[in-house]
């Protein structure tokens, strides 16, 4: 019966699952989302059934050491799990890791990946369990060195020194003669006591990589122009790249712009940064950026602008400079401001392509507009009060003259009629006239024309009526009085 | 882990506000139900604090795998992070084509034991607005991990809450340079926002990391600096940026839009020229509970017909009412009273009332007119001398 668990157990391990870097997990086929359990869970439920079998059971079980260390590595590389049901997995399963009777797995570390040679720091490495707790006494060789591209730096193989009190083994590394750079260290661990070899699984060799950081030096940087067929430089201004500096140069599309300099490592070998760049921004902030080829003498870079003269534009103006160089294993990178560059570009043909939008300030945008207020229309000027008045007094003028050369002629009213009759219907006539311009007058001040038109007919038909009665009996009058 | 990228686009971009529009008082502008895409769902509990603090605010999450059948968004045939691409390129924003770019910055990286490829950016180059980050300044830097994007410059309405520093430049940490970066400088955006002229907000930000457990709990110094902060400027950013991009700070809303002739109550349906009137509008501010009373000193009203005539400040005395009376213009028409308000970080208020304005009556003119005497008095003059020579003439002898 155990043996047939043993054999499933065996075959169990044979579906585990992995990442690349060396960790092993179960995981489950998902089928639902409610019902899916997860890989913690089930590499847990997994770690929790074998090792409690392995505890109990006599003899070993046949599972590789490094599956064992990949479930540890599983379970250490989650970080802080988010629920608490992840969180007591993730524990529970190390625990049982910890002193578990299949293999104890022995976890190789590195508290520090970044060793500066500027504050000569040393390689440490720490070599312990799932918990931290000591490991068994071992040995630790730094076996293989490499760089970037697997460039085999050093093969010899270098035993590490046991710190005792803190449990840390620890190489120097400037007897190694490395340089600044990324590489990965080849670590194999050896147990001194054989017997723990059945006992704990520590995988062998174990790599892990590192970066190298140093101060790199930068020196003979110079900048000029130069005519375009002449290989001298007509004007070269030396640099110093540790400060920002503010050199004034000033070309035209028939010249180059040179800039160079050299960079090595502390250990004087030359530096190949990954950022090595020169941008020229214009001041519309159209910008061009240039990577600055590196040979194994030196960093050159020449701007020909007979042949820039598209890619820039045709923008003529002042370029501002700016040099960065840059690299992970670079303790003082920089960004320099070099200076300004007048440049003067010929004109663009019309077929030319425009320099490309650049961004607005987000903020110009969202601005309160101006205020405006309508400005009414002044209405036209009038003459003074008293130049109307004035003109008023001098319109009355002639009737007052009428009214005094009418006296000064002497008239009399002796034609009035005396009989009754038509006497009254003579009064009534001019009484009528008076009623309508009276009428006049009140059009003007209130009335409508409607109501005005209403009495204006009444009136006009008395006034017709009595106006006939009195002006037929005037001409008698006067004819009587003529043939008389 | 298998294809960090696209987690980083996927879950990244795709936390969707299901909008419910809720009108009723009570109701905010949008719905509490959330969509949460994910590519896997290990990021649940990976990013578990920030979630966590979404649902302390009452949202309603839900988590679903981006390819769910059960979901009625479809996925065509494309790769995850094409698609993200192309939804961020509608938003105006264009991530690094190489799809194992991330940001590089050699200058201002986050010191760290484990890693030194200084792929840690500590960001400090924020916006400036307390819409959208909150009125608390962020002191310590925001952990970034991630890849990098520009805003498009003809896109007028993506703005970038994060960029990078000048020394920042995006490509691939472990191949050397093959050609320039398409991707440098402040031109660099770590944290985009989009909001849409139906004020719809989109946060597009090229590291999941930024919004982990990790980063939110872990402390920051900058390379170079002597000042370590305890705690990164992670959680304040993203929770003060999930508040913004959850309708719960910026949204406005102006109702109760009132005109009237001054001294009077009732609302005309006409004005005459040269009138004075008074216009008030009431504008509040979803503050995540309920709508608060909204305090500025530049919202404006315009009288406009073709071009504004009249464009003012209006005043307000802190109760959300905002008011500003002037004078008709002596140009008749039909107007319009137009509050335009967009500013940044806030919702569009765009809101317009028609109104016709006569000119004067016939006998809304000026009804004697000194300069006139003349011809009055030539005119009754005239009847009068007439009325006295009829008489004159009849009778004399």
């Amino acid at each position: 019966m155990i043996g047939v668990v043993k054999n499933d157990i065996v075959k169990l391990f044979g579906t585990i699952k992995s990442y690349d870097d060396g960790t092993f997990y179960f995981d489950e086929k998902y089928v639902d989302g409610s019902e899916y359990k997860g890989p913690i869970t089930t590499s847990a439920s997994v770690v929790r059934g074998v090792t409690s079998f392995a505890n109990v059971v006599s003899g070993k079980l046949n599972i590789p050491g490094e599956k064992i260390l990949g479930l540890a590595k599983f379970f250490l590389g989650i970080g802080l799990p988010g629920s608490a049901k992840d969180c007591f997995n993730q524990i529970e399963s190390l625990s049982l890791l910890e002193n578990n009777r299949i293999f104890v797995p022995l976890i190789l570390s590195l508290p520090s990946k970044v060793l500066s040679l500027t504050s000569k720091d040393q390689l440490k490495v720490e070599v312990t369990t799932v918990f931290g707790s000591a490991a068994p006494p071992l040995r630790v060789n730094l076996v293989q060195v490499l760089g970037s591209d697997s460039k085999i730096i050093t093969t010899d193989s270098k035993e590490l020194q046991f710190d005792l009190d803190n449990n840390v083994h620890y190489l120097d590394i400037t007897p190694l003669k490395i340089d600044v750079g990324k590489y990965s260290l080849v670590f194999e661990i050896t147990l001194q006591d054989s017997e723990h070899e059945t006992v704990y699984t520590t995988g062998g060799r174990n790599t892990e990589s590192v970066v190298v950081t140093g101060l790199i030096k930068v020196d003979k940087a110079e900048i000029g122009i130069s005519e375009n067929d002449a290989g001298s430089a007509e004007s070269v201004e030396k640099l110093d790249l540790l400060k920002d500096t503010k050199v004034s140069l000033s070309a035209n599309h028939l010249q180059k712009l040179r800039l160079s300099f050299q960079l090595s490592t502390p250990l004087g070998r030359t530096f190949k940064p990954h950022q090595v760049f020169l941008k020229l921004k214009h001041e519309s902030k159209v910008e061009h950026l240039f990577v600055v080829p590196g040979s194994a003498r030196q960093f050159k870079i020449v701007l020909d602008f007979l042949g820039l003269v598209e890619k820039f534009y045709y923008l003529s103006g002042t370029y501002d400079l700016e040099l960065s160089v840059g690299d992970a294993s670079m303790e003082n990178s920089f960004l320099r401001a070099l200076g300004q560059l007048e440049l003067d570009l010929p004109e663009a043909p019309e077929k030319a392509p425009r320099p490309p939008a650049q961004a607005v300030d987000p903020l110009a945008k969202f601005r309160p507009q101006k205020e405006i207020e309508h400005i009414f229309r002044v209405p036209e000027k009038r003459p003074l009060q008293e130049v109307s008045l004035a003109f008023t007094g001098l319109t009355l003028l002639p009737f007052i003259g009428f009214l005094i050369g009418l006296m000064r002629l002497g008239v009399n009213l002796k034609n009035f009629p005396s009989l009754p009759g038509p006497a009254a219907f003579a009064s009534l006539f001019h009484a009528g006239i008076a009623a309508v311009l009276l009428l006049y007058v009140l059009f003007w001040v209130k009335l409508d024309l409607f109501t005005t038109l209403k009495y204006l007919s009444f009136l006009g038909v008395f006034l017709v009526f009595v106006g006939h009665r009195t002006l037929s009996h005037l001409s008698n009058t006067t004819a009587k009085q003529k043939t008389a | 882990m298998a294809a960090p990228r696209v987690l980083l686009l996927l879950a990244a971009a795709a936390l969707l506000a299901v909008s419910s529009v809720g009108d009723a008082s009570g109701e905010g502008p949008r719905g509490r139900k959330l969509l949460v895409l994910v590519d896997d769902l290990a990021v649940r509990s990976s990013h578990s604090a920030f979630f966590g603090s979404l649902q302390a605010r009452g949202l309603d999450l839900e988590f679903r795998l981006a390819d769910d059948p059960k979901l009625s968004l479809h996925r065509y045939d494309h790769s995850a992070s094409d698609l993200i691409r192309g939804i961020a390129t509608e938003c105006g924003v264009d991530f690094d084509e190489d799809p194992e770019a991330m940001v590089i910055d050699h200058i201002n990286y986050a010191s760290s034991e484990v890693e030194g490829d200084h792929t840690l950016i500590a960001g400090d180059d924020l916006i400036q607005s307390d819409v959208i980050l909150g009125s608390k300044k962020i002191e310590a830097p925001v952990l970034f991990r991630g890849i990098g994007h520009a805003a498009n410059p003809s896109n007028s309405l993506v703005l970038k809450v994060l960029s990078a520093s000048p020394s920042a430049y995006s490509a691939n940490p472990e191949a050397k340079l093959a050609s320039v970066p398409s991707l440098t400088g402040s031109a660099i955006s770590l944290v985009s926002v989009m909001q849409a002229r139906n004020n719809a907000r989109v946060l597009i930000s090229g590291s999941l990391d930024l919004f982990s457990n990790r980063f939110l709990k872990s402390g920051v110094q900058k390379a170079g600096s002597k000042m370590s902060h305890d705690k990164a400027g992670n959680e304040q950013f993203v929770t003060e940026t999930s508040k913004w991009v959850f309708h719960e700070r910026g949204h406005l809303k102006a109702v109760n839009v009132k005109h009237h002739k001054v001294g009077e109550t009732n609302e005309p349906s006409m004005y005459r020229i040269n009138d004075d009137l008074e216009y008030s509008v009431e504008i509040y501010e979803w503050s995540g509970t309920s709508w608060k009373p909204y305090v500025a000193d530049d919202v404006q009203i315009q009288f406009f017909m073709m071009s504004p005539y009249v464009l003012k400040n209006m005043s307000t005395d802190k109760t959300a009412v905002y008011s500003a009376s002037f004078k008709v213009p002596d140009v008749y028409g039909v107007f319009q009273f137009k509050v335009e308000y967009q500013r940044l970080g806030y919702t569009g208020l765009s809101l317009a009332k028609q109104i016709p304005v006569r000119p004067y009556r016939h006998d809304e003119y000026e009804r004697f007119i000194t300069s006139a005497f003349p011809y009055y008095a030539a005119s009754f003059s005239t009847m009068g001398a007439f009325f006295i020579f009829s008489v004159a003439y009849l009778y004399h002898k």
